[in-house]
C-alpha cells in the first residue's frame, strides 16, 4: 500500500536477481512492461539455460506416471516419426529405427568433408599449444573448426552445428561440443550425441606440418 | 558437393535395413520427450528469468501437451504443438501474476517459435534492445542486470544516489519495454 513504484520494482528485480520466483503483490501490475522487461533482462543474464538434473528426473517421472506404458508406445511413435525417422514398413521391411543405444557412444558416422573452392592451408598454431583431447575452437579465414590432437595427429569438424546455424562451444568438463542453440552435442569427431541424433558435423581438413597444424579454409 | 543443404530435422542413426529393432523401453521415450522438453525449459526461462517458475511452466507444458501427441507428426508439428502450449501457459502465467490479457502480451508471447534458437535468440534480442536506450538507461540496466551490481555499486558506478538509481532503472525498464525490434 502506498510503495512508490520504483521500490515496487525494485524489489521485483531483486528477487530476480537473486534467483527467487517472481512474487507479486497486488498493484505491480501498474508496472507491467516493466516486470516483463526485468524477467528477460534477468535470464538475458544467466544465459542459455537447461534444465537441472533432478528437475529432468522430475519430469521423466511424472510423465511416465501420467499415461500408461502403452501410450508412451503410441508417443514414441508419435515423437520417433516426429523426428524424421521412417516409421513402417518401407519396400519390405525397414522398421521403426531405436533412437538410442544403451548409452553407449555413438558410433562415428562421419560429417560431410568442407571442401573449399580456392582453398588454401591456414596455419592456427603448433601442435604444441594443442591439449591432448580437448578441442580448441580455430579460424581458418571463413572456415570455423575445432581442432583435437591426439598424439601427434590432429582432427576437425565445423564449428558450426549439423542442425541450426549456430557456433558451437567446447564444454570441457564433459568433453563433448554444445550447441548453444538447442542444447545438442557431439563429440569431438562430431558424432552426435543424445537421445536422438542428429547428422555428424562436417568434417574440416587439418593437417601438421613441421610442428604447425593447418587447416584448409578459404 | 560441400554446399549439399541438410534436412532440417534430426537424422537418427538406425540399423541396417531390414534389421528388426527393439521398440525401447518407457523410460526411454521419456528422454525423448524431455529432449524436446529443454528446448522449451530454455524458451520459458528466456521469458521469466528464474528456475523455479521456470520448472513449473515447463512441468505445466509436459502434462498438457506430450499426452496428446499424436501418431505420425511431423517434427515441425511436434514441436511447435509444444511452443504453442508453453505459450499459453505462458500467457496463463502473466495473466494470473499481473492480471494482464494474453493480448496484452502479444507482442511477447506470440511472436514466432524463435528460428536459430530459442535461448541465444532471446539473448541477442536482449542485447537489441538495450543498444536502443540511451546511455544511461543502458547502463544503469547493464550493471544491474548483466554485471549483478547493486543499486549502491551502480550508484557510485554512476555517481547518483540509490534513490536516483531506482527511479532511473524503473524509467529504464519501462523504455526497453517499448522497444520494438524488426523481426
Amino acid at each position: 500500500m502506498g510503495e512508490r513504484p520504483e521500490n515496487r520494482v525494485d524489489r521485483i528485480v531483486s528477487g530476480l536477481l537473486h534467483g527467487r520466483r517472481l512474487r507479486l503483490r497486488g498493484g505491480d501490475a501498474e508496472e507491467k512492461e516493466a516486470v516483463v522487461m526485468a524477467a528477460r533482462l534477468a535470464a538475458a543474464r544467466q544465459g542459455p539455460q537447461r534444465m537441472s538434473p533432478a528437475f529432468r528426473k522430475r519430469l521423466v517421472k511424472q510423465l511416465e506416471a501420467a499415461t500408461p506404458p502403452e501410450s508412451w508406445m503410441t508417443r514414441r511413435a508419435a515423437l520417433v516419426a516426429g523426428l524424421g525417422v521412417v516409421a513402417g514398413a518401407v519396400g519390405g521391411g525397414l522398421l521403426g529405427r531405436a533412437l538410442e543405444g544403451s548409452g553407449s557412444q555413438p558410433p562415428a558416422t562421419a560429417g560431410h568433408v568442407v571442401r573449399p573452392t580456392n582453398g588454401r592451408w591456414v596455419d592456427v598454431g603448433a601442435l604444441a599449444d594443442f591439449t591432448p583431447g580437448q578441442a580448441r575452437i580455430v579460424k581458418a579465414g571463413a572456415v570455423g573448426a575445432f581442432v583435437t590432437r591426439d598424439g601427434d595427429s590432429v582432427s576437425a569438424v565445423s564449428s558450426i552445428c549439423s542442425d541450426l546455424p549456430c557456433e558451437l562451444w567446447w564444454d570441457s568438463s564433459q568433453h563433448t561440443l554444445v550447441c548453444p542453440c538447442h542444447n545438442r552435442t557431439f563429440t569431438a569427431q562430431g558424432s552426435s550425441i543424445g537421445t536422438y541424433r542428429l547428422p555428424s558435423l562436417d568434417v574440416v581438413q587439418v593437417r601438421v606440418r613441421d610442428g604447425r597444424v593447418e587447416v584448409l579454409g578459404v | 558437393m560441400t554446399s549439399e543443404s541438410r534436412p532440417p530435422d534430426p537424422v537418427p542413426e538406425g540399423p541396417e535395413q531390414g534389421q528388426v529393432v527393439e521398440l525401447p523401453a518407457a523410460s526411454r521415450v521419456a528422454d525423448i520427450a524431455i529432449d524436446e522438453l529443454e528446448m522449451i525449459y530454455a524458451f520459458i526461462y528466456s521469458r521469466v528469468g528464474n528456475r523455479a517458475d521456470a520448472e513449473d511452466l515447463t512441468q505445466q507444458v509436459a502434462m498438457k501437451a506430450i499426452p496428446r501427441l499424436r501418431q505420425g507428426a511431423p517434427a515441425s508439428a511436434v514441436r511447435g504443438y509444444l511452443f504453442a502450449t508453453a505459450r499459453s501457459v505462458l500467457g496463463g502465467f502473466w495473466s494470473t501474476r499481473l492480471g494482464l490479457s494474453e493480448s496484452e502480451l502479444h507482442d511477447d508471447l506470440a511472436m514466432a517459435m524463435p528460428q536459430a534458437g530459442y535461448s541465444e535468440e532471446s539473448v541477442e534480442r536482449v542485447r537489441r534492445i538495450l543498444e536502443q536506450l540511451s546511455d544511461n538507461y543502458r547502463r544503469v540496466l547493464e550493471l544491474r542486470f548483466l554485471h549483478g551490481y547493486s543499486l549502491k555499486e551502480v550508484a557510485v558506478e554512476m555517481r547518483s544516489t540509490v534513490g536516483a538509481v531506482k527511479v532511473m532503472q524503473l524509467r529504464a525498464l519501462r523504455a526497453a519495454a517499448k522497444v520494438r525490434l524488426d523481426g
